[in-house]
This record gives structure tokens, C-alpha cells and sequence, in this order.
């Protein structure tokens, strides 16, 4: 029983630290343009479209009814934090204002997500170890994308490369103090994913909609930003059926 | 549903949807002056609308062949990039309160027909699956019609064209979904194992629509709060129906 919880806890701490590896890329871009940040801003906006995609298509196989009411207590979520935010000056290391806001939110996002991803991971295991190890990779697989979304909204407005790797482990840390309850409690907790999966889906769509879309269209062309979403969507789509 | 042959239902609810552009000229009729955040709630509904349509389509395609279906996907996608470049309707500039050349209403028109077209094929490819479904997903997109009418006749009030006048074009720039949704249900089966490649073009095309022509009109018009709210409860309005009309709850 405790081998098998440690064993629980290690492989979502794997899927954590995978999250780190997303910062990579943006070890070897250049200087950052304008235009460079709408980019990001679109690819970061495709990736987490693709996450929430592939939330809803998982919460679906366990009730769509569900899974939409998740969804719609996720966009509260975000407007609600999004009002209680405004108005107050935040900042966030070196970046400020409008700027530190998106920050601040997206990594809520990301790190409340990662609460329902740790679930799956739990309730995985319930299903067998060879299960949970597919489930596992797959997890920390598409958590490197993930990482990536985070740095590039991070990465243009000043924050330091490794400190965009932390966050981004950070941010998947529930995952491994999840899933341990989870594989405890397989049977209390599975009627609960779907509404975990389409929380994290609603709060990552109206981020996209609400944060990340609007500047990206400011700085570029439409066509170029539609290309770059369309593009980080389907490419997401395709990993997670594929790993 | 309509008894007999399937093609008639199909042309029936495409129809349906091409006629019920005209309501979008409405609200212009019935208010002197229709305030621009109207029009972009409209962009947004009709944004969420097609989104979850776009959603629909691609995962109908991908339960029967992922990486035909995602195929299919890049393939609308490049055809749509290509075919705004080609016909000059990606740099149309539609903000509000922006006079508009005669050749640009031309270039409004033309961007719309454009557009139908490959909602006539996403029509035809959930016909072609499933009637139950293929009529739901119409149904959408002809709520959907309603939203872009209504933005088609501001962008043409701009010029001075009553709204009388612009509801019988709104519906002219839609005749390309029954004929393109015919003719796509026609063929589809035929294409067998394919046939997933035509659902993720749909879902490719749409999406990419979304992108370059409505959420961004919707942006310049209201809030990015509102749009982004209601950008998401039309998406999953859609696919919360499907799931309650089409799948009985499951």
C-alpha cells in the first residue's frame, strides 16, 4: 500500500517537473519584437485551446452535462478574479500593471488545472498500474506544452528564463499532492472529474478570450494570428492523441 | 425531420439557415440607430456558435480516423488563409465608424459568400454522418446566419443601403450553403474511409473563420469581457445540446 502511494506521489511529481521543460524553446529566441510577443500570445492562446479541447473531449467519456456546469463555474472563476483584481496595482517581479494581472491570473489557471489533472492521474492507478503508466507519460507529455504556454506569456514581459521553468513547475505541483488522494479515494473521487476537467477547460478558454487573443490581435495581422492559433491548436490535438 | 429522401432534408434546413441571414437586417429596421456593441455581441454569439460547430465536426472525425480527421483540419485551414489572400478579404478593415469605399461593400459581400461556402460543407459532412446530428449543427449555424446578417447590413448601412435592401443580400451571400451542403452530403459517402478528412476540413475552415473574420470584429466593438463571456457560453451551449438532443444525455 505505501510502496504503491509512493509510487502515486513519484510519478505525478514526473508529470511536474516535465512542465520545466517547456521554458526550453525560448533558450535560443532572439530579441523580442512586438510582433514576437502577439506570436507568443497566439501560439500560448492554440496550446491551451488544444488543453481544453482535449478536457472536454476527456470529461465528455465521463458526462458532458457535467463537464459543461464545471466549465461555466470555471469562466466564473475567471471574472470574478479578473474584477477583484482591477483596480488594485500588481505587480510581479520585474513586470507591472496590465501586464503582471495576466500573469498572475494565467498561472492561477494553469495551477488550478493541474488539480484536476492530478485527479486523473490518481484515478488512473485505480485502474491498474500499467494504466497509470500510459496515463503518466501522457500527462507529462502534455504538460511540456504547457510550461510553454506559460513562458510565452512570461518570457516577453521581462521575467528570466529559469524563473518561467519554476513557474511552470510550479504550477503543476498539485498534480502530485492530488494524486495521491485521488488513488486513496478512487471511488469518491471519480464522479468529480468531470467537473474538475471542464472547470480547468472553461477557466483556460475565457483566459484565451479574455487575456491573450485581444493583445495578439493589437500587434499583428489577423491572419498571422489565426494561423499561429489554428496551428499550436492542431498540433496539441495530435500529441495528446498520439502520446 | 422530413419524410422521404434525406437530400430534401438536407436542402431543406440549409435553406432554412440561408433565410434566416435576412433577420440580422432586422434590429436596423426596427431602431433609427443600432449601437455598434449590439453588432459585436452579435459577432461574439455568432463566434461561439461556429466554434462549437467547429468542435462537433472534428471530434466526429476524429472517433472514426484521428489523423485523417486532423489531416483534413490543416487542409481547411490552408485553404481558408488561401483563399482570403487570394481574394483580398484579409486586409478588409471593418472597425466601426470607419467610412467604407463602394469597392470594399463588394469586398463585404464577396467575404461573406466566401464564408458560407465552407459552412455549406460543414452542413453537408454532418449530414452525410448522421441526419439527427447534421440537422442540429444546421440549426447552429442558422442562429449563427442571424448574427452575421445583422453585421453584413451595418457594414453595407455604412454605404447607405437601407435595411430592406441588405436582408435579401444577406440571404444571397448564404445560397452557397444549400448548394455547397447538397452537394457535399451527395458525395461524402462516396468517399468511404476519407470521410473524416471532409469533417476535419470543415472544422479547419471554420475555425480559422472564426479567427480572422468575427472574433476580431467583435473585439472592436465591445468589451473583451463580454465577448469572451459570450464567446463561451454560445461554445458550450452547442456542445452541451448536442449532447442532451443528439445523444439522448450521454
Amino acid at each position: 500500500m505505501w510502496e504503491s502511494l509512493g509510487l502515486v506521489f513519484l510519478f505525478g511529481l514526473v508529470t511536474a517537473l516535465a512542465t520545466g521543460l517547456g521554458a526550453l524553446p525560448f533558450r535560443f529566441l532572439g530579441a523580442v519584437s512586438e510582433k514576437t510577443v502577439a506570436w507568443t500570445n497566439a501560439a500560448a492562446s492554440g496550446l491551451m485551446l488544444g488543453a481544453s479541447f482535449g478536457l472536454i473531449y476527456e470529461g465528455s467519456a465521463h458526462g458532458t452535462a457535467q463537464t459543461i456546469v464545471g466549465g461555466g463555474v470555471g469562466v466564473a472563476f475567471i471574472l470574478v478574479g479578473e474584477r477583484l483584481l482591477e483596480g488594485h496595482e500588481v505587480s510581479f517581479g520585474q513586470i507591472q500593471a496590465e501586464g503582471a494581472k495576466r500573469v498572475l491570473l494565467i498561472l492561477a489557471v494553469m495551477t488550478l488545472h493541474s488539480f484536476s489533472e492530478g485527479v486523473a492521474v490518481g484515478v488512473a492507478f485505480g485502474g491498474g498500474e500499467k494504466l497509470a503508466t500510459l496515463i503518466t507519460v501522457a500527462i507529462a507529455v502534455h504538460n511540456v506544452p504547457e510550461g510553454l504556454a506559460i513562458t510565452a506569456v512570461m518570457y516577453p514581459k521581462g521575467t528570466r528564463l529559469w524563473a518561467c521553468a519554476g513557474w511552470s513547475v510550479f504550477s503543476s505541483l498539485p498534480q502530485p499532492l492530488m494524486a495521491v488522494p485521488a488513488f486513496l479515494f478512487v471511488e469518491a473521487f471519480r464522479p468529480l472529474l468531470p467537473y474538475g476537467l471542464g472547470f480547468a477547460a472553461g477557466a483556460m478558454v475565457l483566459m484565451v478570450f479574455l487575456e491573450l487573443l485581444p493583445e495578439a490581435y493589437q500587434n499583428a495581422s489577423k491572419a498571422s494570428v489565426a494561423l499561429w492559433v489554428s496551428l499550436t491548436l492542431g498540433a496539441m490535438i495530435l500529441f495528446q492523441l498520439y502520446l | 425531420m422530413l419524410p422521404g429522401e434525406p437530400v430534401l432534408t438536407v436542402f431543406f434546413y440549409s435553406a432554412l439557415a440561408a433565410a434566416m441571414a435576412a433577420l440580422g437586417a432586422l434590429p436596423f429596421g426596427l431602431a433609427k440607430r443600432l449601437h455598434s456593441g449590439w453588432v459585436g455581441s452579435a459577432y461574439a454569439l455568432a463566434s461561439g456558435l461556429m466554434l462549437g460547430s467547429g468542435y462537433l465536426l472534428i471530434t466526429h472525425g476524429l472517433k472514426m480516423a484521428p489523423l485523417f480527421a486532423l489531416l483534413g483540419g490543416g487542409a481547411g485551414v490552408a485553404y481558408t488563409f488561401w483563399t482570403q489572400s487570394y481574394a483580398g478579404t484579409d486586409e478588409l478593415d471593418t472597425s466601426p465608424d470607419r467610412e467604407m469605399r463602394p469597392e470594399e461593400g463588394y469586398k463585404a459581400i464577396l467575404q461573406n459568400t466566401l464564408h458560407s461556402a465552407s459552412e455549406g460543407v460543414a452542413i453537408g459532412a454532418a449530414m452525410a454522418v448522421d441526419l439527427r446530428f447534421g440537422i442540429f449543427l444546421t440549426l447552429a449555424l442558422a442562429f449563427h446566419n442571424v448574427g452575421e446578417g445583422m453585421a453584413l447590413t451595418e457594414l453595407l448601412g455604412r454605404q447607405g443601403m437601407r435595411p430592406r435592401e441588405s436582408a435579401g443580400l444577406c440571404v444571397f451571400t448564404k445560397v452557397s450553403q444549400p448548394l455547397l451542403a447538397i452537394v457535399t452530403f451527395a458525395m461524402t459517402p462516396a468517399l468511404g474511409r476519407f470521410e473524416p478528412v471532409v469533417l476535419g476540413f470543415a472544422a479547419g475552415a471554420l475555425l480559422h473563420l472564426v479567427l480572422t473574420e468575427l472574433v476580431p470584429a467583435s473585439y472592436e466593438r465591445t468589451s473583451k469581457t463580454l465577448v469572451a463571456f459570450l464567446m463561451s457560453t454560445a461554445t458550450a451551449a452547442v456542445v452541451f445540446f448536442e449532447a442532451i438532443l443528439v445523444h439522448g444525455g450521454r
